[in-house]
């Protein structure tokens, strides 16, 4: 094989991992929220993008490193989170059908939170660009990757081990698996119900804001890319089964290597199209997905 | 006027009906009249007029039969390319507005199939997903549609070798809105519209009572999509200009906000619904900016506070605090 | 002496009539109002908000007293077409502008475009480079940037230049703009010789180009033309650079100050095409005043984007003060620009307009040379001038 063709190949394989990741961490955080409390929410791109953005704020305006505003975006969406919750979100948990009313609310909260996006950031629209984690680059074989990239990988990744360990060994990850699978048998067995819908709420929008603020760290953004990110996430979270954090993952992973390998053979329009194609038939031949509870 | 005359003949049973029309007829035909020194007040009224079209085709589908179509606008787009498309290629606007009405109600029965298999919160993704779809193939074939650069220049139509003056557009605005709102009125009062309401209230049900539950979905899609087509072919040429983003998703969004914080499952809660939000992003030039945060808010306000929007707030006092937003809050308004 | 003492008097008093009187006339005409339709919010703000900084500079030394007033009347378009024309209609109807100014983006151009021309209102394009926008049979209608098909025939021309028989490939997003320039790199790129060795198109909303640069690599291009929109630019053009594509080799079709400093140091030595640069050696006394009281002002050079919307108030000026009767006469103001022959105060260059409102068109090739924390510096690789129809515009792209 010659260099270039290799080139090409390590590249769609570093872009796979890269963007597979990021979206499975996404997918993971909007799926927690759907498999506990029913929410579907549409406005994770929007809290990704929120991510971001306070994370350029904080490293560019204000000159935090950025390693340290990551921690600190991340950390921010707890407060967040849970002051949602206690307007908003905590009215419906006793509405039967309430994933609908749910989509709709996020789909207010996205609105709101794109008005509020285009009048604050929209005239630096054009340069959003964190600086990086580390510098340098590493040569995988004839492909060189900036460290820094390397660096998103690998916190991306262990973010969502952990995740995975959290949600099966951690008492409060079998909790909340309990409360996903049966709401009220749960209850019976003494988990309180309501603490562990407000933590999975607000561990959900955290794993969304580490993606944003990862995503940010490897790549330009602007805010264009907030719709973009909702649709995949669901159509990942759809794909692979909603509540479903095994199928989130395997799907996220799969997705970003699909997107790297159709635009190679293809073109990078068919391998937007494919995606929402995939979504289309899994929402009408099997709607629970793939990895179905 | 022969029009208002028409509108009375098929609903002599509704005499509760009667007068409001009556009132929204002659309001309609004489805002044209009235705003007629001020071509730009007589613009707001007009794309308010399309909105009304457009407002009660959604809540044929959304308050009546239950399906919650976000690709609403993308719907009205296809119309809206196609008449222009036809309109360009020296076909009379009045013969293209048919057809490109057509093709949306095919396109939207089509469409709609996968509401025969998915239920609430999936049969809205699924059509937000479609709606995506749609203005992605917008965008992306640029032959047909001139991608996101747009179609601009777009004449009013002409009758009889003139074309028409802003007054005579005004007006035939004026008369699709009255229209649009008869045939619901008379669709509502008729077999059909109670099957979509029993279809509405639980399709199971429905289906073992002996409701030809498909039929009945696919008709409701039928003429809720030729609504969204009418209005899009109005839209074009009044606008002037149409690109994706007159028909992207945030477009589906506020004609479903028209309905819910009208009043959904009602005939006039959809229409206060429009007079009061198209008009909005107009009248709030000044405070651009506010305009998505105030949508948002409403839309919240609608789900949290009022399901049954305005036109529910007037006609009963609300039972529970929080009525869930599908299904089960329309029970209330059947007997 | 009382005689005399009354003769002063009233020498006094009719000069201060005659002064009052001057003043009256300059005074009761009402002011021009011009509607200036552009992006404060949306996708395309940064744009529009530069735009509106140069036209404020402009507006500073507009209006001396004597002079009839002239009004910028500014209104936002959301980057919505639809909200563009209800803006112009709002303008047209409500204000009552003599004429129509602002977008600077394509699609937005377009819409008020149609709404310009459907009702007879002059309409000044400062930045808005899509060809339509003065397709033959445009009367009102009057374009001050160059038009995107034409960027490419320019590109063409200065890689012809550059290198002979030389391989171009084209890295870009699917916006309207750069579908424009790259149908005019397609066409004019064989006919001077050189060989277009990759094409790849980015749908709205993409991400990553990590795959799309090893396929760009792999295709050995002597120049890379690269337009990526809004953020995506900068991580196509790091992506390339990543992988071992020289700055030399990269050719943006344009840049603004935000984009060069975007690029940042590690893009020294890459080329972009622009209309207007703080670094010019041609800026007149004017153009350098006009850098260094917009650098003072929002702490960054003004690049093409200002520049426009800075001459076109000065070009409207120009022409009232030229033909005072056109401030009250839309069908006036449209002949009076129409027959308009100046120069650019700022640079220097022509500004002429031919039967379709298109102007004799030119571009200037920069390459980076340093980037500071607020400013970069750049030196001039090429200059061109060329016919709007040398290439025909028209038909290329619809």
């Amino acid at each position: 094989m010659s260099d270039v063709n290799l080139i090409i190949l390590l590249s769609t394989i570093s872009t796979g991992l890269i963007l597979g990741s990021i979206f499975a961490l996404v997918a993971v955080g909007v799926t927690i929220v759907y498999g506990s409390i029913w929410m579907p929410n549409a406005a994770n791109g929007q809290f990704f993008v929120l991510a971001a953005l306070l994370g350029w704020t904080m490293t560019v305006s204000w000159g935090i490193h950025p390693a340290i505003a990551a921690l600190l975006v991340i950390g921010i969406s707890v407060p967040l989170s849970y002051a949602l919750e206690y307007v908003l979100v905590r009215r419906f948990y006793d509405v039967p059908n309430r994933n609908i009313s749910y989509f709709v609310l996020s789909l207010g909260i996205t609105q709101i939170l794109t008005g509020i996006f285009s009048f604050t950031y929209g005239r630096w629209s054009d340069q959003f660009q964190l600086p990086p984690l580390v510098g340098g680059i590493t040569f995988v074989g004839p492909l060189p990757v900036a460290n820094n990239r390397l660096v998103v990988l690998a916190l991306a990744l262990a973010i969502l081990a952990s995740l995975f360990a959290l949600l099966r060994y951690h008492r409060y990850g079998r909790a909340i698996r309990a409360v996903f699978q049966n709401r009220d048998a749960a209850a019976l067995r003494g988990v309180n119900v309501k603490a562990s819908y407000s933590l999975s709420f607000a561990l959900g929008n955290a794993v969304i804001f580490a993606g944003g603020i990862l995503f940010a760290l490897a790549y330009s953004f602007d805010l264009t890319v907030a719709w973009t990110m909702s649709i995949t996430a669901f159509a990942i979270m759809i794909i692979g089964g909603p509540g479903s954090v095994l199928g989130a993952l395997i799907v996220g992973m799969v997705f970003g290597f699909t997107q790297a390998a159709v635009s190679t053979v293809a073109s990078p329009t068919i391998a937007a199209f494919s995606y929402l194609g995939a979504m289309l038939l899994i929402l009408l031949f099997k709607p629970s997905g793939l990895f179905a509870r | 006027m022969t029009t208002v005359a028409e509108t009375k003949d098929p609903s002599p049973r509704s005499i509760g009906h009667g007068l409001p029309l009556a009132c929204f007829a002659a309001v309609a035909f004489a805002t044209p009249f009235l705003l007629s020194g001020n071509r730009y007040l007589a613009f707001v009224a007009g794309v308010t007029m399309i909105h009304i079209l457009w407002a009660s085709g959604m809540n044929l589908l959304y308050g009546y039969t239950g399906l919650m179509p976000l690709m609403f606008a993308g719907l009205a787009g296809i119309s809206a390319y196609m008449v222009v498309g036809l309109t360009a290629a020296g076909w009379s606007f009045w013969l293209a507005l048919p057809v490109g009405a057509l093709a949306a109600s095919i396109a939207g029965t089509i469409l709609g199939l996968p509401s025969l298999r998915l239920k609430g919160f999936y049969f809205t993704l699924c059509s937000l997903v479609i709606q995506t779809v749609v203005t992605l193939a917008f965008v992306y074939f640029s032959g047909l549609t001139n991608g996101d650069t747009g179609i601009s220049q777009i004449p009013l139509p002409s009758f009889a070798g003139t074309p028409l003056s802003g007054l005579a557009y005004d007006l035939v605005l004026a008369a699709s809105a009255v229209i649009g709102v008869v045939i619901l009125m008379v669709i509502v009062q008729s077999t059909l519209g109670r099957r979509l309401i029993a279809i509405r209230e639980d399709d199971e049900l429905a289906g073992m009572l002996g409701i030809n539950v498909t039929g009945y979905k696919m008709i409701a899609f039928f003429i809720g999509s030729l609504f969204a087509g009418i209005g899009g072919a109005l839209y074009a040429p009044y606008i002037g200009f149409i690109s994706p983003r007159s028909f992207d998703v945030l477009i589906s969004m506020n004609i479903w906000l028209m309905v819910a914080f009208g009043g959904r499952g009602t005939i006039w809660g959809p229409v206060i619904g429009a007079v009061l939000l198209a008009p909005l992003s107009f009248l709030l030039q000044e405070y651009y900016t506010v305009k998505d945060v105030l949508y948002g808010l409403l839309i919240i306000v609608v789900i949290v506070a009022m399901p049954g929007g305005i036109a529910g707030g007037f006609k009963r006092k609300r039972r529970e605090a929080a009525a869930p937003v599908d299904v089960a809050a329309s029970r209330r308004s059947v007997k | 002496m009382t005689h005399r003492k009354s003769m002063l008097t009233v020498a006094l008093a009719s000069a201060s009539v005659a002064l009052a009187s001057a003043a009256a006339i300059a005074q009761e005409k009402p002011p021009v109002k011009i509607g200036f339709v552009t992006e404060l919010t949306g996708a395309w703000s940064f744009f529009g908000t530069s735009c509106v900084a140069g036209l404020k500079v402009a507006e500073k030394q507009l209006n001396p007293p004597g002079k009839r007033k002239i009004e910028f009347v500014i209104a936002d378009d959301q980057t919505s077409p639809a909200q563009a024309v209800a803006a112009s209609r709002s303008l047209d109807v409500q204000d009552k502008v003599l004429a129509l100014s602002g977008p600077t983006s394509s699609d937005t151009g377009l819409a008020v475009y149609g709404y310009a021309e459907q009702n007879k209102v002059p309409f000044v394009v400062p930045v808005a480079a899509f060809p339509q926008l003065t397709k033959p049979g445009t009367r009102y209608t009057f374009r001050l940037e160059p038009d995107a098909v034409g960027w490419g025939y320019a590109i063409s021309k200065f890689v012809e230049k550059q290198k002979p028989g030389g391989k171009i490939a084209m890295i870009y997003s699917d916006y309207a703009l750069m579908r424009a320039i790259t149908a005019g790199i397609k066409y004019q790129g064989p006919r001077s010789g050189l060989k277009i060795v990759a094409d790849i198109v980015f749908p709205q909303g993409s991400n990553d180009a990590t795959v799309q640069a090893a396929q760009i690599l792999a295709a050995a291009p002597d120049y890379v033309v690269v337009s990526g929109a809004g953020g995506f630019d900068n991580t196509i053009t790091n992506q390339l650079l990543d992988l071992g594509i020289k700055p030399e080799q990269i050719i943006h079709p344009f840049g603004i100050t935000t984009q060069v400093m975007n690029w940042g140091k590690r893009s020294v030595g890459s080329y972009y095409g622009t209309f207007f640069d703080s670094n010019l050696d041609s800026l007149t006394a004017e153009g350098k005043a006009f850098v260094a009281d917009f650098t003072a002002q929002y702490d960054r050079p003004p690049s093409y984007g200002e520049n426009f919307c800075y001459v076109t108030a000065n070009v409207i000026r120009e022409v009232i003060d030229a033909n005072p009767e056109a401030a009250d006469d839309r069908e006036k103001f449209r002949d009076a620009m129409s027959a308009l022959k100046t120069k650019e105060k700022t640079s220097g260059v022509p500004i002429e307009f031919d039967k379709n409102g298109a102007r004799m068109e030119y571009m200037y090739f920069m390459q980076m040379t340093d980037v500071a924390a607020k400013t970069y510096k750049a030196k001039q690789a090429f200059y061109i001038e060329w016919d709007p129809e040398v290439i025909p515009v028209y038909t290329l792209i619809k």
